[in-house]
């Protein structure tokens, strides 16, 4: 049990290497699209620092950033979505759901509309985060993440975050609303480059992290006694993987705002395409970084020069589906 | 006890609020007497608005009551079950094509109320999925948010549509005239009355469809009767106050604490405990931050959440 389980069978490296494939599209996509077009070629020229300056100035210093906050941020939601799914083994338990997209805005906006908080926005929504997640487990009583308890509490959760950022929104002048908007609705317009390194540090961690405990996490899938029989020691294990999932939603949503369902839907891609029975975590990185990409560049050039923000985009071409799941028949609330 | 409270209430708001009156003023402009200032604050600011948040507590907390046994589920309500948003994006559309209208609004927002509702009752029909209290709600959670989606989608494209929606949106009884009321009570006297038609049956549905039949109800017109009345009632409400979370909740939560299993008690207490809720919402998003005012969505949502979680609490979801 040495090799991770990016190595462990020929589907999850076909799936992985399609879903990196599609990613690289994606990128090369959101390179070139927009107000001004460049073409594909010319974009990789751009980025080996060759070609006109025009096209390097674009690409590089105006369009790079976008796509590397649009990746790094869709990448950290699904891990996390991926993650707080096995621990719940309930695959609507995902940060959206749960309310900690809400927090985490609610606290963000707090620091942007300016309510007497010095921290900066991404740290105010880690925060947030964390705070949501403890309220969750403590409403959910001796429950834990199972059962219907800990969604429900998410969602009371959530209404009472998005009441609060409302309130904060209608209190202050027009100007700090307008400055606070693209927290509220998921942009990948605000970001700045710190919050984008703190967000690929925290990535970076968590996925290491997940795929040190990738054999433990595993083992999740089977009830509690048998993971314990197995030797894992459930507690620690739910903790650690709780507080990871927590850092890697705070930090995206300090970057992109709540764009809660590609936290649902990229881990469900991966785990419809990879070899079942384990938790793929490298391809719901992998297709929550499209995912997320794609709606961005949609929602850039749709309505050119108009400008959708990535959050309306994903839940317009989202919920339809998670409304497929919650209305179909069968039940099958997680392989 | 409640209609005592009720009237305490009323009080309350005619005579508390942000405004330079003082209370005894307040009583003097009742009787038609003291400053004009006075007067005008009470009759044309303070007493529309406590009588639209009457009406929209009735309206709000009967719909709520109706679906819950409808569907036999403690958290069916129409703000978490997506018919609010259903008849707010529909007045969306409406503002964005130009509406402007009071009439024509409420009727719009009857139409979209009537879709959202005939889409959850479709869905309690999905096999399985009635029995799912928690399903339903993120379903219904979806439904909202996707429906909130298309509407900042519409704000996008048109800046004077934006401001209107963004206001109206958080809902707010401020600013409404009684003209406004006039034209929504028609279509709540309605609803009332197919309230009182379908509440028997209803009461025998709460035993099983099987022993309704057998007692002589048909329960798919019942439903229908309660699809239309809770389209009538949401759409009014949403008309008159903008999309509300959780009054469809917490009213009939106290009502059924206060009337016991029986639906048609607990219909007739959400009479007396609506009017008592929004009231009592409204004063305190009045007088919370004076001279500013809380927006009153914001309010039933600190209010409602807690209830929700109060519900899921409980030891076991209570069964209905």
């Amino acid at each position: 049990m040495t090799r991770t389980a990016l190595f462990s069978n020929r589907r999850t490296v076909i799936a992985n290497t399609v879903l990196l494939l599609a990613m690289l599209t994606v990128v090369l996509a959101s390179l070139a699209m927009g107000t001004l077009h460049i073409p594909p070629d010319q974009v990789v020229h751009a980025l080996l620092g060759q070609g006109d300056p025009l096209t390097r100035m674009v690409v590089h210093d105006l369009r790079l950033q976008r796509s590397i906050a649009g990746l790094a941020s869709g990448a950290a939601l699904a891990v996390a979505g991926c993650v707080m799914q096995s621990l719940a083994r309930n695959r609507l338990a995902t940060p959206g759901i749960i309310g900690i997209d809400n927090a985490a805005t609610a606290f963000a906006v707090a620091s942007v509309v300016g309510t007497g908080i010095a921290l900066a926005p991404s740290t105010m929504a880690l925060v947030g985060a964390a705070t949501a997640t403890a309220l969750a487990f403590g409403l959910a009583g001796a429950n834990g993440t199972r059962g219907y308890r800990f969604i429900i509490a998410g969602l009371g959760i959530g209404a009472i975050a998005g009441a609060i950022t409302q309130l904060m929104l209608s209190q202050v002048a027009i100007d700090d609303a307008n400055a606070a908007y693209p927290w509220t609705v998921g942009s990948l317009n605000s970001r700045d480059r710190t919050s984008i390194l703190i967000l690929s540090a925290g990535l970076l961690t968590g996925y290491l992290c997940l795929q040190a405990l990738a054999r433990s996490l595993n083992a999740l899938q089977f009830s509690d006694p048998v993971a314990v029989a197995l030797g894992i020691r459930l507690r620690t294990l739910r903790v650690i993987g709780l507080s990871l999932s927590v850092l890697l939603t705070g930090c995206a949503v300090a970057v992109c705002g709540p764009v809660g369902l590609i936290a649902l839907i990229a881990p469900e891609l991966a785990r419809t395409v990879c070899r079942p029975g384990r938790m793929p975590i490298t391809a719901s990185a992998l297709a929550g970084a499209t995912l997320m990409l794609a709606a961005d560049t949609i929602g850039r050039t749709l309505f050119s020069p108009l400008e959708v923000p990535v959050g309306v985009i994903t839940a317009i071409l989202g919920s339809p589906y998670l409304l497929w799941i919650l209305l179909r028949p069968a039940n099958r609330s997680m392989r | 006890m409640a209609a005592s409270l009720l009237v305490a209430l009323i009080f309350m708001s005619l005579l508390l609020g942000a405004g330079p009156v003082s209370i005894t003023d307040s009583m003097l402009a009742l009787v038609r007497q003291g400053s004009d200032e006075a007067r005008f604050i009470i009759m044309e600011l303070r007493v529309p608005r406590t009588l639209i948040a009457m009406t929209t507590g009735v309206a709000l907390g009967l719909a709520g009551a109706l679906l819950q046994s409808m569907t036999r589920n403690p958290l069916a309500e129409p703000g978490l079950l997506g018919v609010s948003a259903g008849s707010g994006f529909a007045v969306a559309v409406a503002i964005l094509l130009g509406a402007t209208n009071a009439t024509l609004t409420t009727l719009v927002a009857q139409i979209g109320a009537l879709v959202g509702c005939a889409v959850v009752i479709a869905a309690t029909r999905v096999h399985g999925l009635g029995n799912d209290p928690v399903r339903l709600v993120l379903a219904g959670a979806t439904l909202s948010g996707l429906l909130l989606a298309l509407t900042s989608m519409m704000m996008l494209v048109d800046q004077r549509a934006a401001d209107e929606i963004r206001f109206w949106i958080i809902g707010s009884v401020a600013g409404k005239t009684l003209g406004d009321l006039t034209s929504t009570l028609p279509s709540i006297i309605l609803a009332i009355g197919i309230v009182a038609v379908v509440a028997r049956p209803l009461a025998a549905m709460a035993l099983g469809e099987k022993s309704a039949v057998g007692l002589g109800h048909h329960p798919g017109r019942v439903r229908f009767l309660v699809v239309l009345a809770v389209a009538l009632l949401v759409g009014a409400a949403t008309a008159l106050a903008g999309p509300l979370i959780f009054v469809g909740l917490v009213v009939p939560f106290i009502a059924r604490a206060l009337a016991g299993p029986d639906i048609r008690r607990t219909l007739w207490y959400c009479l007396a405990v609506g009017p008592c809720v929004m009231l009592a919402a409204d004063i305190l998003s009045r007088l919370l931050v004076v001279p500013a005012e809380l927006p009153l969505g914001v309010l039933t949502a600190l209010i409602g959440a807690p209830v929700l979680l109060l519900i899921v609490r409980a030891g076991r979801m209570p069964s209905l």
